[in-house]
């Protein structure tokens, strides 16, 4: 929490004799939205709109940072945050960095160019399920006892390691 | 029906736990995977690979119907986008 307030602090270097009641409230909003903005991966919001806005969040913070610290170096009459705008000006650009970071490595994926392709036949297999019991594709298409043949199966590949 | 490198009791503690009623299949040797041209070479923790995510909609006759691969790995299909395409093809 005091963490927090010090980065609040540090945003935009607050002015001297006053501090507006509505920029500390601005600054926790700024602090919470980029931790959960990973949660909208969970919501309704488009996914592919996702990966941009976990990027804009660091850098937008890095912006405001960057703006704080100069002012407080330009006017250190009238704003405070030499210290701590240059300590968080250097968190900042870390938590920025490591954002990149995260983007470029979640985007590394192979290609699969040599997929199955909508039309094209998939591969037969025969692999164990989760009670060790071998399973065919034909098998998956069989009907259970008491229901209908299914007309489709969605074949989901996921990264494992849960 | 769901498939990784997982191994049948890691799958099967994750179906339990989520209370998942559809099949996981596993492909600890990736055979499947490489043959599906999905490998992720070292893509898992310790360089494991493991499988990049896609999804493949397939009819009686093993024909893809739709499929998906993400360009990245935190984006994957909705389970409601999934129903809507399954809905949108004449089967």
């Amino acid at each position: 929490m005091r963490l927090h307030a010090c980065y609040a602090f540090a945003l935009h270097a607050r002015p001297k004799p006053k501090t507006n009641q509505f920029r500390p409230l601005a600054r926790v909003a700024y602090y919470c939205a980029g931790p959960l903005s990973n949660f909208l991966y969970y919501s309704q919001v488009p996914a592919a709109v996702l990966p941009w806005l976990n990027l804009a969040i660091p850098a937008i913070g890095l912006l405001l940072v960057l703006i704080g610290v100069a002012r407080a170096f330009r006017q250190p009459q009238l704003y405070r945050g030499k210290i701590l705008g240059s300590i968080f000006t250097v968190l900042a650009a870390l938590f920025f960095g490591g954002s990149v970071w995260l983007f470029i490595y979640v985007r590394d994926v192979p290609r699969s160019a040599a997929a199955p392709q909508v039309g094209q036949r998939v591969p037969d297999f025969t692999l164990p399920d989760s009670t060790n019991q071998p399973v065919s594709l034909a098998q998956l298409f069989s009907a259970a006892p008491g229901t209908a043949q299914p007309k489709a199966l969605l074949l989901v590949f996921y990264r494992g390691y849960w | 029906m769901a498939i990784s490198v997982d191994p049948p009791d890691v799958s099967e503690h994750l179906r339990q736990k989520q209370g998942y009623t559809f099949t996981f299949l596993s492909d600890p040797n990736t055979e499947m995977i490489r043959r599906y041209d999905l490998l992720h070479k070292a893509g898992g923790p310790e360089e494991h690979d493991i499988s990049r995510p896609a999804e493949f909609l397939v009819d009686r006759s093993s024909t893809v119907r739709w499929e998906n691969f993400t360009e990245d790995i935190r984006v994957r299909p909705r389970a409601e986008q999934m129903l809507a395409a399954a809905r949108a093809i004449q089967w």
